[in-house]
């Protein structure tokens, strides 16, 4: 009996396995565009990913709920904080993103129903089943539009918001996680940023608007692309944007040199003309969240952690880069410090001690000429982050609204150090620096002093509104690789709005 | 409430208390313990379902995430019959090595739960023989214990079964009576392995309750029990934010617990399990869940027996416990 029984399981296996043709290329998709996620996914894991399949809300309760989806989240914050987590709670937190299989296909539908009410085949013109990536507490589909546009649609999974709002609630709890997990951070601001960050992506309408907002101020630059949202489409549960195709991080570390370099040089200036112009910030530069097409030109996804700057807070900002860089006055940099609120005044500490510490910080802009960046840079500034033993230590601190800045030393400076990028950072941010206004230094500099040239409207406004405020520029207009390519044709690499939510 | 109310201090078995530096070192362990002896329980490529099987209600109730809470409820009912203490207290090693004590039950649980035949049958069979070993008098009653004894064998059995429901009503995704009855059915086999004659194990929910009401009249505190549960519920050694999760853990398991068995050992009363406590217990549940996730080779086991779960739904199976409405898993 119990061979027999054995034998149909048997060929039950090996149908499955048949059937696996199918999928796979789906499966395999699925897998190749989220790096993190799903690192180690080959086919048969990922075969085996499609068979846990979320198939109802209880499933991601089950999966997501009592605090699961809130450490979840925590971990992907914690990628950029290595070196404060011990052994064991990364392997925890990461071992958790390892846990959450894909939505099935009816359940990932039945949220696009609720949301857009219509199924996905009606919503869009064409829908692809088969989620291209995972995302922000819910996953990414490729679809075309009714009026023939590609895009990418993040769905989010049902009744999350629910229980992480639930989990969230529970400060006392989330409080000793982390101090068990990162005893070396500060507990609260680290807190207050999680409850924050997650509470942000629940509702997908914040991150279309910021993305939108990127959109329109990019638009028409020469090497920095945002993808479209398309707000009929988007919802607090659902977002659609314009598909974007390109190489992934992983692919841009074989490109030549110049290549790497000129990728580099635009993530740069995407990251600091955000800041200086749009006094805006996407705190999310993790490698999934970009994709590279050759000559600088970089895609920009996922805008699910977006910071806006009053000028207040700008100001003592760019006044310690000013100061420190520029008139090289060490009095009035540490003033600014105080000012920003970095620095308790009166702090029994002389002013070459806090230069110093400071230094690393502003390591790459204090003199003109073409330098390297290097993981061992990337390193010292992560290593001086997290020197709780420096002298400095006890009297620094780092207000909440500028939390989200330590990803500009622990984010932004380890994936140009994985690229060994070389520059004239310096002449770059003189170029960027609002008190400044340099002339261009390279060609992309150029190029972009064109860009700026031909719009109506500068700066900060941008940040106030949602409206378009820039002028098209249809020649210069970036090439949207996603919409001339068909549904079916696109490659494995990269094709998500972002995998790290 | 304070750690005060648990310890047993003054009861002092005849083995003395736990040497502080011991206890630190096993309670480090507990969580890597458990998780090694749940995925060397885990087969990868199982002869058969086992005694239970992927459509039983018995691993359903396994996987909740209540089971914390029943196991350690479990063992605060089994430790109140002076004669079953007696046996683990004379003749284990619990306080050299407690958590090794317990990783070995929860070795013997998973390989029973989710082996194959042989595999159980094989873990019953040491069980057996090491029980054969385990006899002597009862310090405190003055009777007779053999491990092997069905009574004794029937009450730890009794003990467990009733914890899994208690803590998955209280906590977890309770089943509807009819299951509670089939699980009841279900575990009867497993003390049939130790020895229990079939006809004397309840197979329904009523019928463990009516054993359990006949058998207290024999149950009491001991200074083994009162010793070994004050370990367990407020272990030595835990970093102290550990051992504030580990609170909740105890307050559940005493929220759980009957109230004659808490008057017996003379705990106070925990906090009202109310629909936000619930939550926070849940939350709390969950960080244990993922720190066990965490543990080399948990979440492929998981995914085995969640896999073999959904084809088990899949294939028509038992058709009880699948949830109405819930979709098959492979498509």
């Amino acid at each position: 009996m119990n061979n027999g029984r054995l034998a149909a399981a048997r060929l039950r296996v090996e149908r499955g396995l048949a059937a696996l043709g199918l999928a796979a290329r789906g499966g395999a998709r699925y897998a190749g565009n989220a790096p993190r996620l799903f690192a180690r996914a080959g086919e048969r894991r990922q075969q085996l990913r499609n068979d846990l399949a979320l198939r109802t809300a209880e499933d991601v309760a089950a999966t997501l709920g009592a605090m699961k989806g809130v450490l979840m989240k925590l971990g992907q914050m914690a990628s950029y904080v290595d070196d404060g987590l011990s052994p064991a709670a990364r392997r925890t937190l990461s071992r958790l993103q390892d846990s959450v299989p894909p939505m099935s296909e009816d359940l990932a539908a039945q949220v696009v129903t609720e949301e857009l009410g219509r199924p996905p085949e009606l919503a869009f013109g064409t829908w692809d089943p088969q989620p291209i990536a995972a995302a922000s507490i819910g996953q990414v589909h490729r679809a075309i539009t009714r009026d023939g546009r590609a895009v990418a649609v993040k769905v989010q999974y049902p009744g999350i918001a629910e229980t992480i709002e639930a989990d969230l609630g529970n400060v006392a709890l989330l409080r000793r996680m982390l101090k068990i997990t990162a005893p070396a951070q500060d507990v609260d601001a680290l807190l207050a940023e999680l409850r924050e960050r997650i509470s942000e992506e629940l509702d997908y309408r914040s991150e279309a608007r910021n993305q939108q907002l990127f959109a329109d101020f990019y638009d028409g630059h020469p090497t920095i692309h945002v993808p479209r949202i398309v707000p009929e489409l988007s919802t607090r549960r659902v977002v659609t944007s314009d598909l974007a195709d390109g190489a992934r991080f992983a692919e841009l570390a074989g490109w030549p040199t110049a290549e790497r370099d000129l990728a580099a040089e635009t993530i740069y200036r995407f990251v600091f003309r955000s800041l200086y112009q749009m006094h805006a910030f996407n705190g999310d530069p993790h490698p999934g969240n970009y994709l590279f097409h050759g000559g600088g030109r970089v895609t920009f996804l996922d805008f699910g952690l977006v910071k806006h700057f009053t000028a207040d807070e700008m100001q003592p900002l760019a006044a310690m880069v000013k100061h420190l860089c520029v008139d090289n006055e060490p009095e009035e940099f540490r003033r600014a410090m105080v000012q920003a609120g970095f620095l308790v005044p009166g702090a029994p500490v002389p002013t070459p001690v806090v230069i110093e510490h400071m230094a690393v910080f502003y390591d790459t802009v204090r003199e003109r000429g073409p330098r390297t960046m290097t993981g061992e840079y990337a390193s010292a500034v992560t290593r001086r982050f997290f020197d709780f033993r420096s002298p400095l230590a006890s009297y620094a601190r780092i207000p909440r609204s500028y939390v989200i800045l330590q990803r500009i030393n622990l984010g932004l400076f380890a994936l140009l150090g994985e690229l060994s990028a070389t520059a004239d950072w310096r002449g770059i941010a003189e170029e960027i620096w609002p008190f400044f206004q340099g002339p261009p230094v390279t060609p992309m500099g150029a190029a972009e002093a064109g860009w700026r040239a031909g719009r109506t409207v500068g700066t900060h406004a941008a940040s106030l509104g949602h409206k378009r405020l820039f002028k098209e520029r249809p020649g210069l207009k970036f090439p949207r690789p996603g919409t001339e390519t068909p549904a079916g044709g696109h490659t494995a690499a990269g094709t998500a709005p972002g995998c790290s939510g | 409430m304070t750690a005060e109310s648990y310890s047993a201090a003054g009861s002092g078995g005849p083995g003395g208390v736990v040497p502080p530096g011991a206890s630190t070192a096993a309670a480090v362990g507990l969580v890597e313990r458990y998780a090694a002896a749940f995925v060397a329980g885990v087969p990868d490529q199982p002869a058969d379902d086992g005694f239970f099987g992927p459509a039983s209600v018995t691993w359903r109730l396994s996987a909740d995430l209540s089971a914390p809470v029943a196991g350690l409820r479990s063992i605060l009912i089994q430790a109140l019959h002076p004669l079953a203490m007696a046996g683990v207290d004379k003749h284990s090693d619990w306080r050299r090595d407690p958590v090794g004590r317990l990783a070995a039950t929860s070795a013997y649980m998973t390989t029973l739960t989710y082996g194959d035949r042989a595999s159980a049958s094989g873990a019953a069979r040491r069980v057996r023989a090491i029980h054969e070993h385990v006899r002597g008098v009862d310090a405190v009653t003055g009777l007779p214990y053999a491990a092997a004894d069905p009574a004794l064998l029937l009450w730890v059995h009794a003990g467990l079964a009733d914890s899994v429901l208690a803590a998955v009503r209280l906590l977890g995704t309770p089943p509807s009576d009819a299951e509670a009855d089939r699980f009841v059915s279900e575990m009867a086999v497993s003390a049939e392995l130790l020895g229990v004659p079939r006809e004397i194990i309840p197979a329904s929910v009523a019928a463990m309750d009516e054993y359990m009401a006949g058998v207290r009249p024999e149950l009491r505190r001991t200074p083994a029990a009162a010793e070994s549960m004050g370990y367990m519920l407020d272990p030595a050694g835990m970093g102290e934010e550990i051992a504030e999760l580990w609170a909740d853990l105890r307050d559940a398991a005493l929220a759980a617990l009957p109230g004659w068995a808490r008057d017996l050992y003379g705990y106070p009363e925990p906090p009202p399990v109310t629909p936000a406590r619930r939550t926070q217990i849940r939350q709390t549940l969950g960080v244990f869940d993922a720190v066990f996730m965490g543990e080399p080779g948990v979440l492929e086991a998981r995914q085995r027996l969640e896999l073999r779960m959904r084809r088990a739904e899949g294939s028509g199976g038992h058709g009880g416990v699948v949830p109405p409405g819930a979709n098959t898993a492979s498509q």
